[in-house]
Order: structure tokens, then C-alpha cells, then sequence
């Protein structure tokens, strides 16, 4: 096979275009993941944070809101902060996902149905619910501290003019919170990116198990890794930059 | 400022003697993947042990060598040797052509051959019968290899993983359907799984497990070679080989 020597001579750029493929295939992969895990994440994520803030004044809602939405909400967000992501991608793809969708035994899904999904899209699913799961709880931090950003005065003006408590969130609340969520938003975004690497342990096809297969099996290590680093590297620069645009435009209509 | 400089040179030829003088019979570093029972694995004390572990104890006590057994991922293991991180690995490493052009290997120490684990339901008769099916693999395995070449390098149907024990958990979760590996794990692992099967395929060569080290490093690769000579010689292999497979070498 001809060797395009194109930079260094030592740089074996054969092995990289042999797995192509794996690599384009692993790149798609990643960021499909990261797409789908950040919008899931998100709403979760804002689901969590309004059970932890949830303060009814009136009885029997008071008890209700701490026992059924801020203390399971509260032991939710530490678990999954508190533990590695790694762990939980283990745990929820060969221990909890095989109780619910197994061929044999399956508790949600089972038969052929379970077998086609785990055979096409096993490591997927955990894959995602794992990032999901995790990404959710340090983004219900976010929302949080962005919520509580906005002082008491704005919810009372919105409760004054008619306002139930659920429209002063959505039409007062939120829209300004999410201007001073935005960076931290976009961190997590960057981070959650970067942690798919994480489920090329349970065989999913994407960047990291591209760079691992074809460093398996040449035992070269500067090729697949510096080719990913690379390739992750631009995706978090396109993303930061979409973060910088949409920034600058929410602070033009700020201004008004 | 010169006698510092002089200092420092003379420190330093000091220190470079000395590590001259250790690696005549310094400790040799040995990796080994913990994850492939009953060749190598990790026990309830956090000590790595398994016929693997035996051998090349056994050879390193009849050579007079000082060892140490540190656990390295499969999928790493060959870029440990490479780095020099490690002097030899012993960790079920299949012998052949692709790896003998880039480590060297003494005589095989146990007859493999790979073997296919499957549902107990499952109508897979043959390693062709898999085109088109889910295979999982250890990454950078023989198995992998073979599945590669049979069905294509970048082909998705072929899962890879880091060790042995998830291929198994991959195939008994549904993930796939079937998980391919060296006899010896694969074999034990079934065993401890009544949901499933082994199929051997005859079509599979005689292979075997040899001890690996960098490419011309001929001082050690005549001691590890001599040492299990001699332990095959005086009974120690056959009694560790007895020890983890209870049978004799020789029965198949």
C-alpha cells in the first residue's frame, strides 16, 4: 500500500485512512450523542431544579414538596455528582438496563423486540441514559442558582398581575435566568461532550473506540489519539463559538 | 559556580554507575491483564494469580530472576513493552506472523485455539454463520483479528471491549449474539453461565500462548526460553498445569 507522507515521516497516516470509516462513523456518533444528551439533560435537569425549589405555602402541599420533590430530588442530585460517570455507565449498561430489557427476562421489554434493540442500539441507550442521568444532575445546579438569581420581586410582580406560579416561572422567571445560565450551560455542554468518550467502555462505536481499536491493533498511540484530540477539539471550538453568538443576541434584545 | 557544575557531573556519573550496576540483576517488570481467569486474574487479596502467574514465577525462580507482576490492561499491553514500562508480558498472548514482526516470543507455553460462546438457543454452527451477526471481541484480541479479517476492520457488527468478562456480560445482557475469545476464559466463563454455550469451529488453527518480549531482546527472551524448558522438563508444568486445568497437559 502507498504511504502518503504528507508532515512527518514517522507519522503513520495509513493506519489512520485503513480505519476511516470507524473514525467518520465514531465522530457522527459523538455528536449525536452529545446533541441528544444535552437537550434530554437539560429538561431533566429543569425538572430537578423545580422540585428542589419547590416551597408551597399551604398545607398539605408543604409536606408533600419536601417528602415527594426536594428530598429525592436532593439525594438524586448527590448521587449522581457524587459518583464517576464511568461507574455509572458500567452499572446502568451490564446491571440495570439487562432488568428492564432483556431478551428472556425483561421487565419492560423483552422477546425479539429487546433483542433487536440491545443488538442495534444497546450500548446507545445506556449510553445516553447514563450521560442523561448525570449531565441532568449538575444542570439542575445551573438552573437553580439561576432561578434564584431573580429576586423575589419579580415573582411577586408577576403573582400580582394574575400570574400562577408555573406562568410567572415560564414567562418571567425563566427567560431572564437563562441569559446568566448561559455560560455555565455551555460548559456543561462542552463537558457532557467530552465525557462520551466514557461509553466507548461498553463498545459503542465513537470517537474514543476509534482511537482505542486502531491503537489495539498497531500498538501506536500518537496517530488514533492525536487524531481525536483534534477532532474533539474542533467540535468544542464550533460549539463555543455558537455559545458566543447566541450570547451577543441575547444581550442585543436585552437592551431592547 | 564550577564546583557546582563539577558536583553535579560527578553526581551524576555516580548515579548512572549505580543503575549500571542495578540492571545486571535489577527486578524485571512482568504484565499481565488480570482480567483473563484462569490464566491471570485478580484474587480476594488483591493478588494477581492464575496459571500464567505460576509459569513465569516457575521460570524466573529456575533462571534466577527477580520478577514483579503488575496488572495492564490488554488493550495496553503492547504499548507498556514499547514504552519499556515492562520487560516482558504474559498475559495469554497468542503467537502470530503480525506480532512476530514487531515483538519476539518464546515457544508457545499453552495450546489454544479460539472458541465462540452463543446462547444456549442459539443455531450458530460455524464462524461463518456469524456474517451479519453481533460478535463481541476483547479489543486487539486474536479474536479480534480473526473477526476482522473475516468481516471487515471498521465492519460495526464487531463490539469490542477491554476485557474478557464483559464480552461475556455483552452476550448474557442480549447485546449480541455471540462472543468469540481464547479456550482456555472462554471455556470457564461459560461453564459458569448455564444460559450458554461454546462452539468450537474446526476451521480455527492451532495456536499458542507464548511469552512476549521487545524485538531483540535475545538475553532474556534465551532465559525465559531455557527456564521453560527446564520446567517442562523436571514436572513443575505439568503439576501448575494440573493445578488450573485438572487434567494433564498432554489430554486435550
Amino acid at each position: 500500500m502507498e504511504q502518503p507522507v504528507l508532515l512527518f515521516g514517522w507519522f503513520r497516516w495509513d493506519i489512520l485512512v485503513e480505519y476511516k470509516d470507524l473514525f467518520w462513523q465514531g465522530a457522527w456518533m459523538t455528536l449525536r450523542m452529545t446533541v441528544v444528551c444535552v437537550l434530554l439533560g437539560s429538561s431533566w435537569g429543569l425538572c430537578l431544579a423545580l422540585a428542589r425549589l419547590a416551597h408551597p405555602r399551604h398545607a398539605p402541599w408543604t409536606w408533600i414538596a419536601r417528602f415527594f420533590l426536594r428530598w429525592p430530588a436532593t439525594v438524586y442530585v448527590s448521587f449522581f455528582r457524587g459518583t464517576p460517570l464511568f461507574v455509572q455507565i458500567l452499572l446502568i449498561h451490564f446491571a440495570v438496563m439487562p432488568v428492564f430489557i432483556h431478551p428472556a427476562t425483561g421487565l419492560l421489554i423483552s422477546g425479539d423486540l429487546a433483542r433487536e434493540l440491545k443488538q442495534e442500539h444497546g450500548a446507545l441507550i445506556s449510553g445516553v441514559v447514563a450521560l442523561t442521568l448525570n449531565s441532568a444532575a449538575y444542570i439542575s445546579e445551573v438552573f437553580r442558582a439561576g432561578i434564584q438569581s431573580i429576586s423575589r420581586g419579580q415573582f411577586d410582580a408577576g403573582r400580582s398581575i394574575g400570574f400562577t406560579p408555573l406562568q410567572v416561572m415560564r414567562y418571567v422567571v425563566l427567560p431572564q435566568a437563562f441569559r446568566r445560565m448561559l455560560p455555565p450551560l455551555g460548559n456543561n455542554a462542552i463537558a457532557l461532550l467530552k465525557d462520551t468518550s466514557l461509553v466507548s467502555a461498553i463498545g459503542l462505536a465513537e470517537l474514543a473506540y476509534a482511537a482505542r481499536t486502531v491503537a489495539g491493533a498497531y500498538a501506536r498511540y500518537w496517530e488514533p489519539y492525536l487524531a481525536i484530540s483534534v477532532v474533539y477539539w474542533a467540535m468544542t471550538l464550533v460549539l463555543t463559538t455558537m455559545l458566543r453568538r447566541l450570547e451577543h443576541r441575547l444581550a442585543r434584545s436585552d437592551r431592547g | 559556580m564550577n564546583t557546582i557544575r563539577r558536583a553535579l557531573a560527578l553526581g551524576l556519573a555516580a548515579a548512572t554507575l549505580a543503575f549500571g550496576a542495578q540492571a545486571q540483576n535489577r527486578e524485571l517488570t512482568v504484565a499481565s491483564s488480570a482480567t483473563y481467569a484462569p490464566f491471570a486474574f485478580e484474587n480476594k487479596d488483591k493478588q494477581i494469580v492464575g496459571f500464567d502467574i505460576d509459569i513465569i514465577n516457575a521460570i524466573a525462580k529456575q533462571q534466577g530472576l527477580k520478577i514483579k507482576v503488575v496488572n495492564t490492561p490488554f488493550t495496553g499491553i503492547f504499548g507498556a513493552l514499547n514504552n519499556g514500562d515492562v520487560d516482558l508480558v504474559i498475559s495469554g498472548v497468542t503467537i502470530n506472523e503480525k506480532r512476530k514482526q514487531s515483538y519476539d516470543f518464546t515457544p508457545p507455553y499453552f495450546a489454544a485455539r479460539q472458541l465462540i460462546a452463543l446462547p444456549k438457543n442459539s443455531t450458530v454452527a460455524s464462524l461463518k454463520d456469524l456474517n451479519g451477526k453481533k460478535i463481541a471481541v476483547v479489543s486487539a484480541s486474536t479474536a479480534d483479528d480473526i473477526a476482522s479479517r473475516e468481516f471487515g476492520k471498521t465492519n460495526p457488527n464487531i463490539r469490542r471491549f477491554e476485557s474478557t468478562p464483559l464480552i461475556i456480560s455483552e452476550l448474557a445482557g442480549g447485546g449480541v449474539d455471540a462472543a468469540m475469545g481464547d479456550n482456555g476464559v472462554i471455556a470457564y466463563r461459560v461453564a459458569q453461565n448455564p444460559e450458554l454455550k461454546t462452539l468450537d469451529d474446526k476451521s480455527f488453527p492451532e495456536e499458542g500462548f507464548g511469552i512476549v518480549v521487545k524485538k531483540g531482546d535475545k538475553a532474556l527472551l534465551d532465559k525465559l526460553t531455557a527456564g521453560l524448558a527446564a520446567i517442562r522438563a523436571d514436572g513443575s508444568y505439568a503439576a501448575i498445569y494440573k493445578k488450573w486445568f485438572a487434567k494433564d497437559p498432554n489430554a486435550r
